[in-house]
């Protein structure tokens, strides 16, 4: 295949942009969040188990709290309902932080990569 | 002995100038049906993720380029001829399928940073916040808040990625977009951008960087269409994991 001249293909590639340090920074962080390899020892599968579990839960109580203020908007609760709701889930979001503090993991780890789908939270 | 693989490609009989790959080593052409692959030995179980390897392996994928448009393998693919020939053999369809596909084409990727200034600005708690409410109350009315200003980001991220597809529609051919909402860097999007459509396709996106001050761009390319390769390698060792 030959290129037409008109065809303006720089030999090398190129990269354009004003605000190179932030883009250094937010790129720094995607990488930091891939595996980089998979590195089997006891230590690292406890970790990794509990960073799959807690993701999880992580899920479910986002999930939780959009149900519980769907409902809170829908006036189908009373004061003394939404009250109680709010405390019980309030006392699982912070043991959920002390068991990632437990874990030594931030809050932007407990997350999933599903692909094409995008992440999990 | 192994074989560190680069990227497959058509059109190629010989290799004109010689390359160097991972670990300085003379990169060869292996034929196989009517297919080339780029190739070369490799004596240890892993490849280690360094900068020097990784440029090592762009620097051999874009080194027929300007005769081809490969399709690159993951960095790391480390096989031997026979599991590389059975491989392309047993693949030749899909392989052939996804060649047309990037056939005359290069990827051109655009990243965007939103800037989150403009999110400081909270929504009213409304009736759910007054002094008699017990803190459970309060709770759920900062969850109120929050879940408002995701959705709000949200739908903000899908008009900026709609808006993007419609500006190049009719300069690309393929695209593979991510947009994640709630990150600074909110959309990172790879385009299979024609070799002839390239001069339009730069003018274009000069245009919409100009549109639209508020964001931050990233512009690069032109590169090999490693997000468009998608080729789903069965070999036993990729990255030293079997």
């Amino acid at each position: 295949m030959e290129l037409s001249p008109k065809t303006p293909l720089p030999a090398e590639p190129a990269i354009e942009t004003s605000h190179v340090e932030e883009f250094v920074e937010q790129l720094r962080c995607v990488t930091d969040t891939l595996p980089s390899r998979i590195n089997i020892d006891a230590q690292s599968v406890e970790q990794g188990l509990a960073k799959l579990v807690l993701t999880l839960i992580e899920f479910i109580r986002r999930l939780l709290e959009k149900q519980a203020v769907r409902r809170m908007e829908g006036g189908d609760l009373s004061p003394e309902q939404i009250e109680e709701l709010g405390l019980a889930l309030m006392r699982l979001e912070a043991k959920l932080q002390e068991l990632k503090t437990q874990f030594r993991l931030a809050d932007e780890e407990l997350n999933l990569d599903l692909g094409p789908i995008g992440r999990l939270i | 002995m192994k074989l560190y693989a680069y990227c497959l490609a058509s059109g190629i009989d010989t290799l004109y100038e010689p390359v160097q790959g991972i670990s300085a080593a003379r990169v060869r052409l292996l034929k196989t049906e009517d297919l080339g692959v780029l190739v070369s030995d490799f004596d240890a179980d892993t490849v280690p993720v360094t900068r020097e390897n990784a440029l090592a392996h762009a620097a051999v994928v874009r080194s027929v380029l300007d005769k081809t448009t490969p399709l690159p393998f993951r960095f790391g693919t480390l096989v031997n001829e026979l599991q590389l020939r059975n491989y392309i053999s047993t693949h030749k369809d899909a392989i052939d399928t996804k060649l047309k596909h990037v056939s005359e084409c290069v990827e051109m990727s655009v990243k965007i940073i939103r800037d989150v200034s403009a999110d400081s600005q909270r929504e009213p708690l409304e009736k759910y916040q007054d002094n008699e409410q017990g803190i459970g109350a309060m709770f759920l009315a900062e969850k109120r808040r929050e879940i408002i200003g995701d959705e709000r980001r949200a739908a903000q991220a899908a008009e900026l990625s709609a808006w993007l597809r419609e500006s190049l529609h009719g300069l690309i051919r393929d695209e593979q977009v991510t947009v994640r909402p709630g990150e600074k860097l909110v959309l990172s999007a790879a385009f299979l951008v024609e070799m002839v459509k390239f001069g339009p396709y730069r003018e274009k996106v000069a245009q919409i960087c100009a549109e639209r001050p508020d964001l931050h761009f990233l512009l690069s390319g032109p590169w090999p269409p490693y997000s468009f390769a998608g080729l789903e390698l069965e070999f036993k060792s990729q990255f030293g994991v079997s």
